[in-house]
């Protein structure tokens, strides 16, 4: 524990006099926190104080939302350095290229799960097939779901079960290897067993990007985070 | 009332309106059929030119609805292909891209559209062909392209409305996805919210061919003639089933002529079967190629 203690020194994210607001209403006020790179950390507290909101504010997936207003400064350290992720510099394709996320329901898309994982390569441009096929291999394989899908790639994702289908997705947002996961709640769907699979992957997967994780399940947070960031009335209170 | 009761009968009356459609639809399948079968045979359609040197336009065929079944297949075809791609990027526009006060202006301006009848659609398409008469060239004048303009411009707001509604009832976790996985809202449209809507605009779409190929009113003022053969160019006039239906319904001078136009209805309601299927085809053939493609 010690030593993850020292490897987890360095900070990845940080969020400065954050505000949220969604239809005139108020759903994050005035958040300062800062993340550590390559842990995991756990983002908790009762439903509905803005906890999944908070995370698409770090890979912008909110001005997809209509109604819905920012203020504050979010920097993440990316390929080396601290960047202001809500610079006009700062393209939001590239920007969720780096900071992925995974959502609460598992959401393959209607295609192969092969496609589904090569999928965010051919939204980057890749035509290189025999780098595609590795790609795809090698983000099946960081989410322990290659050897139950290697002879059936070309079958239907949907036809996965619900826990496949969740790593299916962790691996799809893996594919272009991101330096920060962002996962909403992932296994609030899911069995005790497929809950397991999960956690244990997330753990294995630390040492190459930070990962932050909304979870309800109090058990969930103390077996696999290194860091607890507690959520409540609209802010961060630990 | 108790609410038992109230369950039963509304479930009764639910039963017995079904009830009431479904045999409207057989009685008049029914009277057209036993009316007009007596008509149906090769001779309707081709009259006394061989079937296959008309097939291959070597003859003209006078006295068969073939050249009305031509008209009416290249004017469906037209008005759907110039339809479709306005149709479709005008539905696109409002899902995806208009703002909220821009949206309410042109959601009540193709409410306007939707709401014109179909003889004051008529009545524009033939102004706009006398217009490109007098300012242009006097060898333009009512044909199967003002048609087709005219007759896209009704179907408009049947295919702009569905796909606008197929793609706002897209959930938004599966909105969120390809936007989360760094694509652009280009690429989210065309790789996922399309793909996903193509059910809901083909819908919209085989409303639009069956509009097409009923409408009369439109036609008769922009280029529907009695007699015209099949359609030798897009500038030239054409004759089509339901003009032919509606004329002959009013002008007929005997029994069996009567029959032929039942005849006629009935080839038209095959058409449209034959035009609704293809879509269909169509439809699940895209998807497939969308999605599946290896």
């Amino acid at each position: 524990m010690s030593q993850s203690q020292t490897m987890t020194e360095a900070i990845k994210i940080r969020v400065e006099n954050l505000f949220f607001s969604y239809r005139n209403r108020l759903i994050l006020k005035d958040v300062n926190v800062n993340f550590a790179e390559n842990a995991i950390t756990a983002l908790t507290g009762p439903s509905g104080v803005g906890k999944s909101t908070f995370l698409m504010t770090l890979n912008r997936l909110w001005e997809n939302v209509s109604d819905a207003d920012m203020s504050g400064a979010v920097e993440i350290k990316l390929q080396g350095r601290f960047r202001d992720v809500y610079a006009p510099a700062m393209p939001v394709t590239e920007l969720r290229k780096m900071v992925a996320m995974v959502f609460q329901a598992p959401n393959p898309l209607p295609m192969s799960i092969h496609k589904n994982i090569a999928f965010p390569l051919k939204l980057a441009g890749e035509r290189n097939r025999k780098l595609i096929e590795h790609k795809v291999e090698h983000a099946l394989r960081m989410a322990n779901l290659w050897d139950e899908v290697k002879d059936r790639l070309n079958d239907d994702a949907r036809s996965l079960s619900g826990g496949q289908q969740q790593r299916l997705c962790i691996a799809r947002a893996l594919t272009l290897e991101p330096e920060v996961l962002l996962l909403d709640e992932p296994t609030s769907s899911l069995d005790q067993a497929s809950m397991a699979a999960i956690e244990e992957l997330l753990v294995g997967l630390k040492d190459r990007l930070t990962i932050l994780l909304v979870s309800h399940y109090l058990e969930q947070v103390s077996r696999i985070s290194d860091h607890i960031v507690t959520f409540d009335d609209s802010t961060v209170v630990s | 009332m108790k609410p038992r009761t109230l369950e039963i009968f509304s479930i009764v009356f639910a039963w017995i309106a079904g009830l009431i459609l479904v045999s409207a639809v057989l009685v008049l399948l029914g009277y057209l059929f036993i009316k007009g079968y007596t008509s149906l045979n090769l001779s309707l359609i081709f009259g006394d030119t061989p079937p296959l040197r008309a097939l291959l336009f070597r003859t003209r065929v006078f006295d068969g609805l073939f050249p009305a079944i031509a008209g009416t297949l290249v004017l469906v075809i037209l008005s759907i292909v110039l339809a479709i791609p306005i149709g479709i990027s005008t539905g696109i526009y409002l899902a995806e891209y208009a703002g909220s006060r821009i949206k309410r202006a042109l959601d009540a301006f193709f409410d306007v559209l939707s709401g014109i009848p179909s003889i004051v659609i008529g009545l524009f398409g033939f102004s706009f062909a006398v217009f490109l008469h007098k300012q242009y060239s006097n060898r333009i004048g009512p044909c199967l392209l003002i048609s087709s303009i005219a007759l896209s411009l009704l179907v408009l707001p049947y295919i702009i409305r569905t796909t606008q509604a197929a793609l706002e009832g897209i959930p938004s976790n599966i909105r969120m996805t390809a936007l989360a996985l760094g694509a652009t809202r280009l690429q989210n449209v065309f790789l996922v919210l399309i793909p996903r809507s193509l059910s809901g605009i083909m819908s919209g779409i085989i409303l639009a061919i069956g509009r097409c190929a009923e409408d009369t009113a439109v036609i008769m003022l922009t280029g529907a003639v009695a007699s015209a053969g099949v359609p030798r160019s897009v500038f030239a006039q054409f004759e089509a089933l339901p003009f032919y239906i509606y004329y002959i319904s009013s002008q007929y001078s005997d029994p069996e002529e009567l029959m032929r136009g039942y005849g006629a209805s009935i080839i038209l309601l095959l058409l449209c079967a034959l035009l609704f299927a293809v879509a269909y085809g169509i439809r699940k053939g895209l998807s497939h190629f969308v999605f599946y493609r290896p």
